[in-house]
Order: structure tokens, then C-alpha cells, then sequence
């Protein structure tokens, strides 16, 4: 039934509205549920009769929602669709064809064309028959005499999809005919644009010359098609293409990886009047080489991505030179430099480096002889698929490597030379497998000097270029994946006039293209499809109908079912086919006489039954909610309002809190770096690593924070001990000193770095296992090269052992030992930073060998003076050690008075390795103070008792003190 | 509302009185604390001498009154007993409600009320207990925890019997039932004792009547309901009638010699405290 735009699907429904007034009357006898109420006092009202008990009545505009929302939902059975181009004479028509574009193209209004298409019967009988005529050509077209009624019309509707070709309407028309079927009318859903030149208007007019013609246009809005690319060295041009020229508009393109991510977005504007514009991506070469699309940012469809294959991509090239760079714009590279800019990616580097990288390409020019290492190293990678190009020169004539493609002869040949009888030669000939096949060669270009290849079977294969006297000038052989290529000639001018030409660029380009196992002319085997876009532009495995490709037949092919726009693999990389390659974009602009043009709002019908049910949902909704608010039971309104408030409190505590809290931080982190001078416990901050994770190694641990070592000896309880007392004394220089060693290390003198620690401390067990020859000659290395090492032997505590050396000899054979003294009162050890009196150890009274200052020639005295070697037995470590939580561990002979000595020993030690003999220049003081003039001052100044134990300033450098140890000098 | 909560609740009114005099009104023999038992006995006050006889020790003889003349005296004080405070508290779903949420219920207040002027009475060495709980009634610390879970937790289904030995009352409850109904509970109680509290609470709604339109009220605890078409147009009786009963009460207990405290759980609940208290401290001077 058809009532002004609306047609309604089931009339008799509207006979429902005969009901509206009974349910009036029924809701207004209802009236809504009353206030539930507790009340313990309602015994009080036990005998009172309420003086009216008559129901509220319903109000008036509940009365009203609820009677709308009975029409609405009325109204909504009926099934009435807005159809405002509605026809009442179609009535009478036979079926209706359907022709649809399903191309590339369609994609971006697809769901348009689609709801086109499903509601393309709504103003016709209820009988009619529609049918479909797709023209994008499958392999199982469907055929157009199929007839479809209303519902299947809309299943087939909701599974069509564009597919990731192009149309072919000549095709479509031939299979129409091939039908048989005469349509009443004919609904053209087309994509509004041409395909295959001026046959626009013949497919319109032979299909108005059918039945007639209703047109449907919608063409792609915004740009639809990426059509061409061109790359560069550091990016690539885009051309996108756009259906309507009107105005001037903006829109995004992204380079894209394989998997999904964004490399770089550029803008791409197109000028008003203009359907084309072009778009240019900066993009470092390395992460170009990772782009493997492009794609149009919120646009659907095949056409607007861009597969980009591995053929056209820019190559990355590595230069290594075996000549210095003095003057780089006679060096040979700068040619192969000029050369290659336009069209690759150069890197110059030495070959280590440029092999990490991993390029297409590595040019040597001139390098005779790769190490043997790296040669090894380059071959992998040429076996990898890398293309090796090496230039001749004076050193590769002299000796040459394995990576070379033929063997060469030990000698240059010059010609044209003064002593020779030959003329200089030019380029003969390319061999029809060269890959230089069909470069056009100047003649001017002469050849005075090159290497020979010696005469091998296999020559005539690998020869890629000849002279005119048929010598090979360019020879090259596969290696594993990779190419070896040789060019007889240097890069520079110096041989021949090659560089000179446009040919070495050609030449080179072609060559580098070689590596990967691409050449730039591979014209044979077949590409098989790896991965293609469906009809929306995304990617898709292929499907059952996708077959391979011929190499050749990439230059003109159409794409199709069978060769759907994709990735195609082949021995020569990846091939790429792309919907819109080289498509031009033109709006269908004439129409047959007599074509009814359907716009938007034509075409389109809106079914409105669902609305009009879902209103009436709608309103009992709201009117569920007025009951419930009436009767009370809404709380929700009243909790809303409290969380609310409760919120903002919070927000407005949090704001107030936050300043208290900071300021309490900031002195509790204050009070954190008060070191508490008398607490024996672990000092704040001691001890924290830089690197715990284990991420850097041990030498860059020790590298970048001073630590003390000591050697592991293998008796596990006397390294506990060590460990304990490197720890000890760490923790005293850190809260006394400057110096702020990290936690102490174990080394192995095998095999550890031990340059990077300033002393090493070795505390020997009773009976110690030797140390190996090799710990020993490194430990030797370290000692002579500035290095300290503090021995232990822990015999202090017999009595009757006088010797500090006893077994020292065994345990470390070899040791460079110089002459040793005992370390006098008067050495810089004891007053390097505390001024002390002896060397106490967990023993008394010992002594501490040092390196002799007066023995041998002052020349032989290594580090300016500085003993870089101390032998003790007091077991200095045991008087150190403390445990975790910084309490000493060891008795001490003294008690705490000497355990304070022997930590203001270590003091010393350890000032004493980091600023070597710097304080025995107070030596001098006397003279100095003489020289000065105050000498008598100093020895009039009052000599008080000198308590440098407990409570004296240890840092206070006494003259006296200094003065009086002097004398015995 | 838990124990604990109770008890933190009676603490904070006890705290919040500080300005209360327990002698305030009373005469000084009838304030809180220990009542002379007008017979000899141990206490503080002299009571009397008496001669000295066999079975007493030397210790107790009064020398400086024997010292006056030939005979040998012992020296007595008056006998000094506890009272006895019962309270109770009705245990009607009715009564354990509130017109609110977030408002304490009406029973709650009562609990306070009379768990705080509990605790004031113990310190003062008075013996406090529930009445119809079964246990005995006891002084000192514990009979403040006791008198707290016992309020709590103990709700007869009758209204309890008046115990056997000598008791003041204080009754909780909002009174809501007809007064002949209370007359006939209460009269034994007040048989036993001339003196007692009732405490009446109640809720501001109910001293309100805020409603509208079509409401349907029940009664908590019972299933009956009734349905009032236009809830205001019956306020006026309402009221009216809110107003009498409690005027009835009251007199009935004047009647009885009672005290009647009222307190609406709009108000700060410190305020019925001291009310109560203000009740309790008048025992013994009303002549």
C-alpha cells in the first residue's frame, strides 16, 4: 500500500489504532503504584477511617506517552519504508535487472551501492523478480537469469563484496545477452567512472536500448587511487588519483610495514580542479627498506593501497676504499659515489660495520687482501645474498683474494703504454647472459690499463663485459645466494676512461642489482602469488583462483581473478601488481537520452518500521522510569548526587594533602643523608649499584664505579672473610672520604680485566693452592702497568714466624717481585690521609713490606716511587671485616681502639694507591717553610700532646708532626 | 549496631556531659552511689557504740570512747548497700527503626542513652543490670560490658516479670501501643518500685508525618497495611492524635511516680543522655 512517500508493508495493522482509545481508557483507570511508607506510629491511626480514598488520578502526560508509544508501536507493525521516488505505475512491471559494479573502484561507497541495490524492489509488486548482473568478470559468474525474489535479493546483497579488480563492462553486457533475459527495467549501480576509454556511454546506451535505465552513480569520494610511485634514494612519490575536482582538499597517506605499522604519514593535498596530486615520503633508507605498502588513510578499496615490490625499491650500497682518503675527490670512490647518488643508499665505512648493516651491495675499490678473519666473514655474507663489487688497482693486481669471481694473473697489463705496440682498447662487447646486455657503449671510451683474468674454461661464463680484443673487463660468478663482481678496471680515471661515461653508471646500477639474487632485467621463471588485497584493500592470503605469473608478462598485465592485485614471489624477489596502477580517473559525465538519474535521497529508501518500534521501546522505557520515580523506588538519583559530592571532597582532600606529604618527603630524605657518625650500622646509599639487572659485564661494572678486588683463593670461609673486609673498608671510606668504592669484586686473575681496578688484594690460606702461570705473568702485566697488590699472608698471629714471605714463593711463582723494605715510620702510608702510628692488623706490632725506594736504578723504579706492591701478615682483611649490618665480625688484638687503627690503616692503603706518593711532598714542607721565611714560626709554634688516635682532626695536617718524624730522616 | 560501636557511642555521651553535677539536684543522701541502710553494718558513717562483747576482737574496741568510763565500747557504722537499676529496652521490630537511613534507629538511641547513664551509675557504685535478661545484676567494670550485651543481644518475647528483690526501672520503648496496654505492663514494676524512668523515643517522621499523596503504610513487624488515598489529608488527625497518647503517657507515669524522659532521634543523642541522667539524679529527692 502505497500512502504518499510511505509505503506500507502489512496495512492491516494500522487497524490496531481502533484499540488506542480502550487502552485510554484502561490506563487512566490504572493509576500508578502507590508510596510504600514504614511507620512503627500507625498503630495511633488504628481506628481512623480515611476520609478519602480515592486513587490520584493518572496525569495527563504519562496518559500521553503511553498512547504514543501504542501508535508508535502500531504504526511500526505496519512496516512502513519511506520511498520518496516512488513510481505507483511500477506496479504492473516484469523483473527488474540489477547491474552492479563490483570493482576496485566501488569499494569506498560500497555499503551505499549495497543498500542501493537491496531496496531496489521496495516500490515494485510483491512478486517481482530481480536479477543480477555483476560486471567485475569471475571465473563463476553468476548468471543474470537467476531470478532472485525480495529476501534473497537481500541475503545476496548483505554477501556481495567489491572485488580487487577492475570491471569489465563489455564482458558483462556479452554474458547478459548470452541470457537471454528481458528485464522490465534496468537499475545500473555503477561506480561513476570509466574503465577502458570512451566505451562508457556504449555500455549505458546498449543497456538503455534493453529495457529502460535507472542509473545509480556514486563515485569514490576523496582520493581513491594510489596509481604510481617512484622511488629515490632517501623516499618515494606517490601519485594519487580523486574522481571529483571541485575543491581543494587534504587527506593522509601511510607508509606502512608488513604487518601493520606505520612508518610515515605525508599529507597529500589536492589542488581544486585537479584530480591528481603527488606525495612525497622522507624516509631514511633503512626504514624504507622495511615499507612494504602504502596506503590511503579512511579510504576502503584495493586502489588505494600500494604494494610496493622489491624490484623498485632504492638499494643500500656500502663503500669501502683500500686507498687513504688525503684527497677525496681523487679518490676512486668519489666516481662510484657520483655515480650511484641518484638511484641508492650509500654508506661508507670500514667492512666490519658495513656488514652489521647488512647491504644490497658492498663496492671495494682497489683492496688487495681482506684479513683473513674478515674475509671469512665477508664471504657469509656474500653467500647470504650480498652482491660483492670489487674494482681493480695496483694492490688487487699485486695480490689478490679468494673474493674475486675468476682468478687473476699477478701483473696489470697496460696498453697503449709508449713500449707497447697495441692501441688503447675500447668496450667490445655484453655476452647476451650479461646483465649488461643492450647498454649502448660510446667508442670513446678507452681502456688503457687493466688485470688479467688467467685463462679458465669457466671464463666465457662469468664474463659480463669484453673488450674489443676480447679480454673480459667485467667478470662476475654467483656465490652461494650473493654475486661476486669484478670490474677489471679502477674506479677512477686512472685505467681507463670508463668513469667518465654514462655507461659505469648503468654498468653499476645493473651490478648492484645483482646481489639478492634480483636483476634489474630478470625476465624469466614465474612469480607465484604470496599475499593479495581483497576488494576493501586489505591483505588476504590468495585464494583458489589466484596462479602464478610469468616473469614477463608483469610489464602489460590486467589484473584479474586469476591474477589478483598482490605480492608475487619469483626467483628475482618480490613483483607487486596494484589495482590502480597507471589508472586515470574519470567521472562518467554523459548519459544516454531517457536514463533516469537516481540521486542520493532517490534511490535510497528508508525502511521505517524498526525506528518507529524501537520509539515506542523508547518511551514505555522512559515511562518505567516515571512510575518507578513516582513510587518512590528511585534512589539512584539521590546516590549519584552523594558519590558525586564524595568525589569532589576527595578531589578537594587529595589537592590539600598533597603538600604536607611532600614536605614530610623532602625531610625524611634529608634526614637520610645525615650519615650518623657513631652508628656502626650500613651507611644510606653504600653499596647501591649503578647495574644490577646483570646487563653489563663485570670489567664495565668495575669501569664505571671505583671498587676494590681481591683474589679468590678457594677456601670459601677465608674469601667470605675478604669479601667481609673489602666490604668494611668500602663502607669506611665511603662515610669518612671522598672516595666511594662500590661493592667489592672477586676477580680471577685469569681470565678477569684487571686494569679496571685500582688494587687487588690477596689474603693467602695456610696451605694455598699456587696460582697458575698465566694468573701470575697477568698479575706481573697489571703490577707493571700501575696496578697494586695488597698480600695478606695471615702469619701474624704465630708467634714464632718472623717471615712475611714464608710460602709466598710457592703460591706465586714468578711473581715480579722488586727489592723490599719494610714500610718505615716515616712513609707516606702513614700519613696519607690519617696520621698513624704503625700498620696494625688484627695483630700488633707488624710489619708491612713494601716496595724499596732506594734499591736499584731510579729509572727501574716503576710509578714515580709508588710502591705498587705490600706484603703484610697482620690480617688486615680479618680487622675489617664487618657483616651485614656493619658490625665487626673478628676479635682484634687491641679491641676497638686497634680495630679503629687498622680501618685508619686501610684508609691510608687505599689513599695511597688512588694519589700515590702526592702527600710525601710535605717532605719538602721544612724547606719550604724556610724558603718562606716562617721556618722559625713553625718551630716556635706550642707542641701540645699529639693524640692523632681517637678524637684529634685526622685531617688537620700537623707541621709538628710531619717536622719530627723528619728528623730521623 | 554492634557492641562495640554501642559502647564507643555511650563513652562519647558520657564525655560530652562534663558540666553535670551528679549532686546537682539531689539532696545528699539520695545522690547516685551507696544509700545508708539505717542498720548497722559496714560502711562509713557512724551508726552507733555498742558494748564490747566476747566474740569481738581487741582490735575493735573504740578506746577513745571506753577510756570515758569503766565499760569496754565497739565502735559500729550504718550498713551501706547498692541499689539495684534495670533497665529495659523494647525489643518491637518497630521500635528498632529508623525514618531514615544514615539516622540512628529509635532502640539505638535508647541503648545509648541508657548504656551511658549505665556506666555514670556503675562508676558510682550503683548495680546496674537488664531486667528480664536473667542474669543477675552486678557493679563494677564488668557489669558495664554485661549491661551492654545485655541490651544488645537479650529481647524477650513478653514483657518481663518484675525480679524478685528490690529494683529501679528504666524502660525503653516509643510507647506506640494503647496506654491501658502499658498501664497493665507496667504495674507490677511499678508495685515493686516507686520510682523509675520511662524513656520515649521516637523518630522525626513520626513526629511529623511528612507524607503525600497515595502511600501505603505498614507497620514494621507486623503484615497488616493500610492504604491512605491522600496521606495529608489525614496529618492534622494525625498529629492531633501523636500528641495525646503522649500526654497519656506521661500522666500515667506521674501516676505511678515516675519519671517520663522523651527524646526524638532528630536530636543529638547527648541530649536525651542528659535528660536521663538528669531523671536518674533525681531518684531520692522527690519526697
Amino acid at each position: 500500500m502505497i500512502a504518499g512517500p510511505f509505503i506500507l508493508g502489512a496495512p492491516l495493522a494500522l487497524l490496531g489504532l481502533i484499540a488506542l482509545p480502550v487502552i485510554w481508557f484502561i490506563l487512566r483507570a490504572t493509576p500508578p503504584a502507590p508510596q510504600e511508607a514504614d511507620l512503627p506510629s500507625l498503630r495511633l491511626l488504628d481506628d481512623v477511617d480515611p476520609q478519602e480514598e480515592t486513587p490520584a488520578r493518572t496525569p495527563w502526560w504519562i496518559l500521553l506517552l503511553r498512547i504514543l508509544a501504542a501508535a508508535l508501536a502500531i504504526f511500526g507493525l505496519a512496516k512502513p519504508i519511506y520511498a520518496p521516488g516512488v513510481q505507483p505505475a511500477g506496479e504492473v512491471s516484469g523483473p527488474v535487472l540489477i547491474v552492479m559494479d563490483d570493482g576496485w573502484a566501488s569499494a569506498p561507497r560500497w555499503s551505499e551501492m549495497r543498500s542501493v541495490a537491496a531496496t531496489a524492489l521496495d516500490s515494485e509488486a510483491r512478486d517481482t523478480a530481480a536479477h543480477l548482473l555483476l560486471t567485475a568478470p569471475r571465473t563463476l559468474d553468476t548468471d543474470p537469469a537467476d531470478r532472485l525474489s525480495r529476501t534473497d535479493l537481500d541475503a545476496r546483497m548483505s554477501s556481495l563484496a567489491p572485488v580487487s579488480w577492475g570491471t569489465d563492462r563489455e564482458e558483462a553486457l556479452e554474458r547478459l545477452d548470452a541470457s537471454g533475459l528481458q528485464p522490465s527495467r534496468i537499475l545500473w549501480i555503477s561506480d561513476g567512472l570509466t574503465h577502458s576509454g570512451d566505451s562508457e556511454t556504449a555500455f549505458a546506451d546498449q543497456l538503455a536500448a534493453i529495457a529502460p535505465l535507472s542509473v545509480y552513480a556514486a563515485p569514490p569520494r576523496g582520493p581513491f587511487a594510489i596509481t604510481g610511485l617512484a622511488p629515490d634514494a632517501d623516499g618515494a612519490s606517490l601519485t594519487l588519483q580523486r574522481a571529483n575536482t571541485a575543491e581543494a582538499s587534504d587527506h593522509y597517506v601511510s607508509a606502512l610495514t608488513l604487518d601493520g605499522a606505520a612508518l610515515a604519514t605525508a599529507t597529500a593535498s589536492f589542488a581544486a580542479d585537479a584530480n591528481e596530486t603527488t606525495v612525497r615520503f622522507d624516509i631514511p633508507a633503512a626504514a624504507l627498506a622495511r615499507v612494504e605498502r602504502f596506503a590511503i588513510t579512511g579510504i576502503e578499496g584495493a586502489g588505494s593501497v600500494w604494494l610496493w615490490d622489491s624490484s623498485a625499491r632504492s638499494r643500500r650500497v656500502g663503500l669501502v676504499s683500500g686507498e687513504s682518503t688525503a684527497q677525496p675527490l681523487l679518490s676512486d670512490l668519489h666516481y662510484v659515489r657520483k655515480a650511484l647518488q641518484p638511484f641508492a643508499t650509500i654508506t661508507e665505512a670500514p667492512v666490519e660495520d658495513l656488514i652489521a648493516a647488512n647491504p644490497d651491495a658492498i663496492i671495494m675499490t682497489d683492496v688487495g687482501q681482506l684479513a683473513p678473519e674478515l674475509e671469512t666473514r665477508v664471504a657469509d655474507w656474500v653467500e647470504n645474498g650480498g652482491a660483492l663489487i670489487r674494482f681493480a688497482g695496483p694492490r688487487l693486481a699485486a695480490q689478490s683474494d679468494d673474493l674475486v669471481p675468476t682468478p687473476l694473473r699477478r701483473s696489470s697489463r697496460a696498453i697503449g703504454g709508449a713500449l707497447t705496440w697495441e692501441e688503447p682498447q675500447s668496450i667490445g662487447s655484453y655476452p647476451d647472459a650479461s646483465p649488461f646486455a643492450g647498454l649502448q657503449t660510446p667508442p670513446d671510451v678507452k681502456i688503457r690499463q687493466q688485470v688479467l683474468a688467467r685463462p679458465d674454461p669457466d671464463l666465457t661464463g662469468r664474463t659480463w663485459a669484453r673488450l674489443a680484443d676480447g679480454s673480459p673487463l667485467v667478470t662476475a660468478a654467483p656465490r652461494g645466494r650473493g654475486m661476486l663482481v669484478l670490474f677489471h678496471v679502477t674506479a677512477g680515471p686512472d685505467w681507463s676512461d670508463l668513469p667518465y661515461s654514462g655507461t659505469f653508471v648503468e654498468m653499476l646500477r645493473r651490478a648492484i642489482a645483482a646481489g639478492r639474487g634480483e636483476t634489474a632485467n630478470d625476465t624469466e621463471g614465474t612469480y607465484t602469488p604470496e599475499i593479495v588485497l581483497n576488494g576493501y584493500g586489505r591483505l588476504v592470503s590468495p585464494g583458489p583462483n589466484a596462479s602464478p605469473v610469468d616473469a614477463s608478462a608483469f610489464a602489460d598485465l590486467i589484473p584479474s581473478e586469476d591474477h589478483p592485485p598482490g605480492l608475487y614471489r619469483g626467483a628475482a624477489g618480490t613483483r607487486a601488481i596494484n589495482a590502480a596502477a597507471g589508472f586515470k580517473a574519470q567521472p562518467i559525465t554523459s548519459w544516454p537520452a531517457g536514463t533516469r538519474l537516481l540521486g542520493d535521497a532517490e534511490a535510497r529508501t528508508i525502511r521505517l518500521g524498526g525506528l518507529l518500534l524501537g520509539l515506542a521501546g523508547l518511551l514505555i522505557a522512559i515511562d518505567l522510569l516515571v512510575a518507578l520515580f513516582i513510587a518512590g523506588r528511585l534512589p539512584l538519583f539521590r546516590r549519584t548526587a552523594r558519590i558525586a559530592a564524595a568525589l569532589a571532597v576527595l578531589g578537594l582532600g587529595a589537592g590539600l594533602g598533597t603538600a604536607p606529604g611532600a614536605e614530610a618527603q623532602d625531610r625524611y630524605q634529608f634526614e637520610q643523608y645525615q650519615p650518623d657518625p657513631y652508628s656502626y650500622g650500613v651507611t644510606p646509599n653504600y653499596g647501591t649499584d649503578i647495574e644490577t639487572t646483570g646487563e653489563i659485564d663485570k670489567a664495565m661494572e668495575a669501569a664505571l664505579e671505583m671498587r676494590l678486588a681481591y683474589i679468590e683463593t678457594g677456601d670459601a670461609a677465608l674469601d667470605r672473610t675478604t669479601r667481609a673486609g673489602l666490604r668494611g673498608i668500602s663502607l669506611i671510606l665511603f662515610r669518612r672520604t671522598s672516595v666511594e668504592p662500590a661493592e667489592p669484586h672477586a676477580v680471577d686473575p685469569e681470565t678477569d680485566d684487571l686494569d679496571v681496578y685500582p688494587v687487588i688484594f690477596l689474603a693467602l690460606p695456610d696451605n694455598a693452592e699456587p696460582l697458575s702461570s698465566r694468573a701470575v705473568e697477568r698479575l706481573n702485566a697489571y703490577l707493571r702497568n700501575g696496578g697494586a697488590l695488597f698480600i695478606d699472608t695471615r702469619r701474624g698471629g704465630n708467634i714464632a714466624s718472623n717471615d712475611s714471605f714464608a710460602d709466598l714463593d710457592r703460591v706465586l711463582p714468578g711473581l715480579d717481585t722488586p727489592p723490599l723494605q719494610p714500610a718505615g715510620a716515616n712513609h707516606v702510608l702513614t700519613r696519607s690521609f690519617y696520621l698513624i702510628d704503625g700498620f696494625p692488623g688484627r695483630y700488633q706490632n707488624r710489619q708491612l713490606w713494601i716496595e724499596s725506594s732506594g734499591g736499584g736504578d731510579r729509572n727501574a723504579r716503576r710509578g714515580d716511587g709508588v710502591s705498587g706492591l705490600f706484603i703484610g701478615d697482620a690480617d688486615y682483611l680479618a680487622a675489617w671485616a664487618v657483616d651485614e649490618q656493619g658490625r665487626a665480625t673478628l676479635s682484634v688484638d687491641g679491641g676497638d681502639q686497634q680495630r679503629e687503627m687498622a680501618r685508619r690503616f686501610g684508609v691510608n692503603l687505599i689513599m695511597y694507591v688512588l694519589t700515590g706518593n702526592y702527600k710525601e711532598d710535605q717532605v719538602h714542607l721544612p724547606a719550604l717553610l724556610e724558603r718562606l721565611g716562617e721556618g722559625g714560626e713553625a718551630e716556635d709554634a706550642p707542641t701540645g700532646p699529639q693524640d692523632t688516635g681517637e678524637d684529634g682532626d685526622p685531617r688537620a695536617i700537623d707541621l709538628e708532626e710531619i717536622l719530627r718524624r723528619q728528623e730521623p730522616q | 549496631m554492634e557492641l562495640d560501636a554501642l559502647r564507643a557511642e555511650a563513652e562519647r555521651v558520657i564525655r560530652a556531659l562534663p558540666g553535670l553535677n551528679l549532686k546537682a539536684r539531689a539532696a545528699d543522701a539520695a545522690h547516685l552511689g551507696a544509700a545508708g541502710r539505717k542498720r548497722a553494718g559496714s560502711g562509713e558513717q557512724f551508726w552507733q557504740y555498742r558494748h564490747f562483747s566476747q566474740e569481738d576482737s581487741a582490735q575493735r574496741v573504740d578506746w577513745r570512747r571506753s577510756a570515758r568510763g569503766d565499760d569496754l565500747y565497739v565502735r559500729e557504722t550504718e550498713l551501706e548497700t547498692a541499689r539495684t537499676i534495670l533497665f529495659y529496652c523494647d525489643p518491637h521490630k518497630g521500635f528498632d527503626w529508623t525514618g531514615a537511613s544514615g539516622r540512628t534507629t529509635k532502640a539505638d538511641a535508647a541503648r545509648i542513652m541508657m548504656l551511658a547513664s549505665g556506666l555514670l551509675l556503675s562508676k558510682a557504685g550503683e548495680r546496674v543490670g537488664v531486667l528480664g535478661s536473667g542474669r543477675k545484676a552486678s557493679f563494677g567494670k564488668a557489669a558495664a560490658d554485661k549491661l551492654g550485651e545485655d541490651l544488645l543481644y537479650s529481647s524477650p518475647s513478653q514483657f518481663p516479670p518484675p525480679p524478685k528483690s528490690q529494683a529501679i526501672f528504666v524502660v525503653a520503648s516509643d510507647f506506640y501501643d494503647p496506654v491501658d496496654v502499658w498501664r497493665e505492663r507496667l504495674a507490677p514494676l511499678a508495685s515493686r518500685s516507686k520510682e523509675g524512668v520511662l524513656l520515649s523515643v521516637s523518630d522525626p517522621m513520626e513526629e511529623t508525618f511528612p507524607w503525600q499523596g497515595r502511600v501505603r503504610f505498614s507497620r514494621p513487624g507486623d503484615a497488616l497495611f493500610r492504604i491512605f488515598g491522600r496521606a495529608e489529608t489525614i496529618r492534622e488527625r494525625y498529629l492531633e492524635r501523636f500528641a495525646a497518647h503522649n500526654q497519656a503517657m506521661e500522666a500515667l507515669a506521674t501516676g505511678m511516680g515516675w519519671q517520663y524522659v522523651r527524646h526524638s532521634t532528630g536530636n543529638a543523642v547527648e541530649l536525651g543522655g542528659a535528660s536521663l541522667k538528669a531523671a536518674l539524679e533525681a531518684f531520692g529527692a522527690r519526697q
